[in-house]
């Protein structure tokens, strides 16, 4: 066939090249093979169940068999019973428990005399995916005590009714914005200063760089500093992006989103430096900026809150950045926490940033090898 | 006289290849000492350990008198390097290169500024001084990265290949100021592949596959080369039986009966030439041309590393 030969002496050549570099083929191979163990390890396991709350108004001993079939369906653990709807919900708000179930007064009597009521969840919207789940099972495990009871009984039914504990609705916007943040503030700036150093060595500014009496401390720094004043900015209009122009909730202080914001771009340009200085050129330096996202995007709480993973997952989860992120973001934003309610996660990613930066600056050898 | 630079026993082996295979290297204050050889030779490898960029995987050098695997920072303060391929940052200007080199040098405020006009005004960069360094010509880039070599004034100046691909008046230009810089007292080590540069040295090295294959001046090395200097005659007849037991060695012969064209080799030309046509002559060979014969460098290095 006309052309096919070029084509065969390219795909060759390709071949070849990919073969003979052995990091990057090491890097396709291993890395597919190191997320599928990382997610059987984190999320295969028997999931935690999630903790609730059980607010039980009734004065009836029919509403404790339906507290029983949210017990026994697997999903949940009690955590509390509230005297009043009031506790619960604070509860709730405190991150004690994912959510309140709450059983009316009068329930006994109106499935003794075959009304319809209604049970309400009062949920905490912080994590779209879980409050999801805590209504659908509790959906079906009152299904499952309606069908049992109204053998004894006789037909009633309950309704399952949806709140919050931030008033009737989070939009899915909100519950989103600080994954959507956690992704750009760990990625972009990581996967930009991590290819900084390694640049340098492949345009040869590194080889006259080095000829200068400069220490390692100051080529770290030079660039964390740099790089954090430009990110800076790009951080400040995503965040005011967000509040402003797509309407973004904000519960708690703003000066406070933008303070642990802050701590996290520095912490992912630490990361990224330290991967800067420890890889030989920007290919490697990129696939391992992308390794390194991929246990924090699994870890971190990005799908399902940490804690409802396997002990292994929220093991790992106490090194990732993002973990403390996330946590004292969600807590801000949806919960109306301050500053001082997260100073633990903002010490946490202080913390790391230091621990990368020091390491950065003891792994750079200032030479051309 | 004091030591510049002071290479013992160099060694580097990459993976299992030894790019650099025991060099050593004296070359003193004062001096322009070229470092010679064909592409891989290990002249750069060399070069970059002798400036603390690569760790030798055995051996040691010292800059004047100071250990440069641990005492690098000193050494740096005292030494200039301008890098084989162009290494300065292509995205700032001629002026804000030479300011951050400045700075990094510890170069401050007013010294600064007259240091770097001063620079500027030498090497022709002034007009060019807000023009991205990425947008200047080869000349010009090699201009540039001279000059900032020589921000610090430095002792010791280590030039790696300054005239690969320059086009000849920019060589001869290269080759004036380092006899100038040398004048001010800057002792310069200088890489080449050309043989012909190496003429303007004061002292060279030959290098070759990872060794110093000779070193001394570049009379010496060809004196080395050819076991002596070669010397040409033009005579009438047939010499051959005049030279015999005479301390000369006769490498070529060539004669139509009337007249022959002689080439010998003689331990030092200028003084073997008049004895030689004295002896000549007294044996009644009568001498009409006598003449020391040049012998390029590279001759000498092709003998040198290949034997013939």
């Amino acid at each position: 066939m006309r052309g096919m030969g070029p084509l065969v002496a390219l795909v060759a050549k390709d071949v070849k090249q990919l073969l003979r570099d052995p990091r990057s083929l090491t890097m396709v191979l291993f890395m597919p093979l190191a997320v599928m163990a990382m997610f059987v390890a984190g999320y295969g396991e028997e999931r935690s169940e999630v903790p609730i709350v059980v607010v039980n108004l009734d004065r009836g001993s029919i509403s404790w068999q339906l507290v029983e079939s949210l017990r026994s369906s697997g999903t949940f653990k009690i955590v509390a019973y509230a005297a009043t709807v009031e506790e619960g919900t604070e509860l709730v708000r405190k991150g004690v428990a994912y959510a309140a179930v709450v059983i009316p007064e009068g329930f006994s009597d109106s499935v003794l005399t075959g009304q319809s009521t209604r049970i309400v969840t009062v949920l905490d919207a912080a994590y779209a995916t879980v409050s999801e789940l805590v209504w659908q099972s509790a959906v079906i495990a009152t299904q499952a005590f309606m069908k049992k009871a109204s053998e004894l009984y006789g037909t009633f039914y309950i309704d399952v009714e949806r709140q919050t504990v931030y008033g009737p609705k989070v939009s899915s916007v909100d519950s989103f914005t600080s994954t959507i943040m956690g992704v750009l503030l760990h990625l972009v700036p990581m996967s930009l200063i991590a290819v900084s150093i390694s640049r340098e060595r492949e345009r040869k500014t590194f080889e006259q760089l080095i000829m200068a009496p400069v220490s390692s401390w100051h080529i770290v720094f030079g660039k964390f500093i740099a790089y954090a004043l430009v990110t800076v900015a790009d951080m400040v209009v995503t965040m005011a992006f967000a509040v402003y122009a797509l309407g973004v909730q904000v519960r708690g202080p703003l000066p406070a989103l933008l303070a642990v914001s802050l701590l996290m771009l520095l912490c992912s340009l630490g990361m990224g430096l330290l991967i800067s200085a420890a890889s030989r050129n920007q290919l490697q330096a990129y696939q391992a900026a992308i390794f390194v996202f991929i246990p924090s995007m699994l870890f971190s709480g990005f799908f399902m809150p940490v804690e409802l993973l396997s002990p292994t997952a929220r093991l790992v989860s106490r090194v990732l950045p993002l973990y403390y992120f996330l946590k004292a973001f969600r807590n801000i934003q949806l919960r109306g926490w301050t500053l001082a309610d997260v100073s633990q996660e903002c010490a946490a990613l202080a913390l790391e940033t230091a621990i990368f930066l020091a390491a950065a600056v003891r792994v750079l050898r200032l030479k051309v090898e | 006289m004091a030591l510049a630079i002071e290479a013992v026993n160099l060694v580097k082996e990459f993976g299992g290849f030894r790019a650099v295979d025991g060099v050593n290297l004296r070359v003193e204050e004062g001096v322009i000492f070229g470092l010679l050889g064909p592409n891989g030779a290990g002249k750069s490898t060399t070069i970059r350990m002798i400036l603390g960029l690569l760790k030798p995987t055995s051996g040691y050098v010292r800059v004047f008198g100071i250990d440069v695997e641990r005492n690098r920072r000193e050494v740096l303060r005292i030494t200039g390097y301008m890098p084989q391929h162009f290494s300065l940052y292509e995205d700032l200007t001629v002026e804000e290169n030479m300011r951050l080199y400045a700075s990094l040098f510890g170069l401050k405020g007013g010294e600064a500024e007259e240091r770097i006009r001063e620079l500027m005004d030498e090497f022709v960069l002034w007009e060019f001084r807000n023009r991205l360094a990425g947008k200047l010509s080869g000349g010009m880039k090699q201009r540039l990265a001279l000059a900032v070599a020589l921000l610090h004034r430095p002792k010791l100046l280590v030039v790696d290949e300054p005239t690969a691909g320059v086009d000849p008046p920019l060589r001869r230009y290269f080759w004036e100021k380092f006899r100038e810089l040398k004048r001010r007292g800057v002792t310069i080590l200088v890489t080449t592949h050309y043989m012909d540069e190496a003429e303007n040295c004061d002292r060279i090295a030959l290098m070759s596959r990872g060794r110093v294959a000779a070193e001394g001046t570049p009379l010496q090395i060809k004196r080395l080369a050819f076991g002596g200097d070669l010397v040409e005659l033009v005579v009438e007849g047939d010499p051959r039986p005049a030279l015999d037991g005479y301390g000369a060695r006769l490498v070529e012969f060539e004669g139509d009966g009337s007249y022959s064209r002689i080439r010998l080799l003689v331990p030092d030309a200028s003084e073997a030439l008049v004895p030689l046509t004295k002896m000549l002559e007294q044996r009644g060979v009568k001498v009409v041309r006598a003449y020391p014969l040049p012998v390029s460098l590279e001759d000498a290095f092709i003998r040198l590393t290949t034997g013939r």
